[in-house]
């Protein structure tokens, strides 16, 4: 398995704690910059006031 | 075999109150049904006979003493393999559950068991809901009934298998980025994601706690509100369910969609990459419900690019999150392809995962203000008719299915039903959207189109099946 410390992807795989087949590495990498790419629009600025849609929520209808 | 499709739960539920229709001789004929067709569909992981006819034999004795218990009363009916239901495998379609008996109901379960259904099997699923159809799994991927060379959609494609085939007339799906739409739609029948909340998830094995959803495939639109109205509710142990009134889902169902205010997200759709068969279909069901009487206009949705980057980010976050221990620990009792896109996840940061969430809340806001102009949104769901299994995209980055998961990153619920047929008859499919818990509104657009064009006079050529 390529394991350059600079290679965005390995370091990457190593934080994740997986495994990936050295048969499977190119296909892995190139999947990561594939999400990573389409992942870019996230990087937009948002409003201090945009919160997460997942706030929790203490009314009487659920649980938390 | 049962030469005919089992009936629909309306048409079943009538016979049935009638004293025409016996819930043994239907139970019956689901496994006649089943026996014949699944050798070649591949739908059910587990038939359950034993407990199916015990249950049928019950039902038949408190119809027959007048304890009708409701309009599903002795009906069958299947669940995606990640439905707990007590006393019963729950495997996800995969190799890590092998041995998971189910100690309860879920809540779904429960609701379905208690309105006297007959639980008939375990249905086909894409390993824990998401990955893709697998041939290095315990079980095989769930077949297309229209053509048993190519794919069902999924992830719920054993239920959408199922009721297309006329087996089941009701199949519990999940829904996190389409998984119960994109069946539906392959396959031919109608698929309803409810609002997020609307419906419990409680009991089901997740995919992504802030996306799924759970819901019926059945083959009218009738079936869904039928069902629709015995599954929704509040749960007070799903933290994600919401304390919402439930309507009488059949009591506007034939009020036809005179007025109503239809945005035609034709933008989308190009935007979609949707072929021009799939477009021409939409096109022609946009005119259809205009000469029904509803007001079309053009609505436009926000970027697909954002939508897409906010499901995967949330979806993949979340699922690795799910599944972290067991990829790192035991990687190969996975299929490849599950591993492999759920390993994505692990490589997101934080950041990323609530940057995602806080765009989320733009955009559902964003699409909360269509419908003050609209009562109803008319979108792709598919880019084309169903592709032949073996050319189904089996890499780590899912490069298809690019229209569904809109409406789960918003919650709103959707519908997807038939809309015409390919060239190569397989069925086409539109998506019906409505504003947060007014499945209402979808239910009888849906109802008056349905009704309109007549597409379910069509089933499949069970005969031809090769």
């Amino acid at each position: 398995m390529p394991d350059d410390p600079h290679d965005e992807f390995a370091a990457a795989v190593r934080r994740a704690g997986v495994t990936i087949p050295p048969e499977r590495w190119e296909q892995m990498r190139e999947a990561y910059h594939g999400m990573q790419a389409l992942l870019k629009v996230l990087d937009d600025p948002l409003a201090y006031e945009d919160e997460p849609m997942s706030m929790p929520r203490f009314d009487a209808g659920a649980k938390p | 075999m049962s030469a005919q499709p089992l009936p629909t739960l309306a048409e079943a539920g009538r016979k049935i109150a009638a004293g025409e229709l016996s819930p043994v001789a239907l139970t019956e004929a689901a496994f006649a049904r089943a026996e014949a067709l699944n050798p070649k569909l591949d739908a059910f992981i587990e038939i359950t006979a034993a407990r199916a006819r015990a249950a049928a034999s019950r039902a038949e004795k408190e119809i027959a003493g007048g304890r009708r218990r409701g309009p599903l009363h002795g009906i069958p009916y299947g669940l995606k393999d990640i439905y707990d239901a007590a006393g019963l495998r729950t495997t996800a379609h995969s190799r890590l559950l092998l041995d998971n008996i189910a100690t309860a109901d879920a809540e779904t379960t429960a609701r379905l068991e208690a309105a006297g259904m007959i639980l008939i099997g375990k249905l086909a699923t894409h390993e824990f809901a998401t990955g893709g159809p697998a041939f290095d799994l315990p079980f095989p991927p769930a077949r297309n009934p229209w053509n048993t060379a190519h794919f069902t959609g999924g992830s719920s494609s054993g239920s959408g298998a199922a009721v297309a085939a006329g087996i089941l007339p009701l199949a519990m799906g999940s829904d996190t980025g389409g998984s119960i739409r994109l069946p539906a739609a392959y396959c031919g029948t109608v698929g309803l994601k409810p609002t997020y909340g609307r419906v419990s998830r409680r009991g089901v094995a997740p995919l992504c706690y802030t996306l799924d959803t759970t819901g019926p495939l059945t083959w009218t639109v009738e079936d869904a509100a039928l069902a629709l109205q015995v599954l929704a509710g509040h749960d007070s142990l799903d933290p994600g369910s919401a304390d919402v009134p439930v309507p009488d889902y059949c009591a506007r169902l034939r009020d036809g969609v005179k007025g109503l205010r239809v945005g035609y997200c034709s933008a989308f759709n190009r935007d979609g990459e949707v072929d021009a068969e799939q477009t021409a279909a939409l096109d022609q069901a946009a005119q259809a419900l205009g000469h029904l009487g509803a007001e079309v206009t053009e609505v436009a949705i926000p970027p697909n690019a954002q939508f897409q980057a906010v499901a995967r980010a949330i979806s993949h976050s979340e699922s690795f999150a799910i599944h972290a221990k067991d990829l790192r620990t035991r990687p190969e009792l996975y299929a490849r392809v599950t591993r492999e896109r759920l390993m994505l996840g692990g490589f997101l940061t934080a950041t990323q995962y609530v940057q995602a969430q806080r765009l989320r809340r733009i955009l559902t806001r964003k699409v909360d203000a269509l419908f003050e102009t609209c009562d109803v949104l008319l979108t792709a769901i598919i880019p084309a008719a169903a592709p032949v299994l073996e050319e189904t995209d089996d890499g780590p980055w899912r490069r298809q299915q690019p229209l569904a998961s809109v409406f789960n990153v918003t919650g709103h619920p959707c519908m997807a039903q038939p809309c015409g047929f390919s060239k190569n008859g397989l069925p086409l499919s539109l998506q019906l959207v409505g504003r947060a818990f007014d499945e209402g509104t979808v239910l009888r657009a849906g109802h008056a189109y349905e009704q309109a064009a007549g597409w379910i006079n069509n089933r499949p050529a069970l005969a031809t099946l090769s």
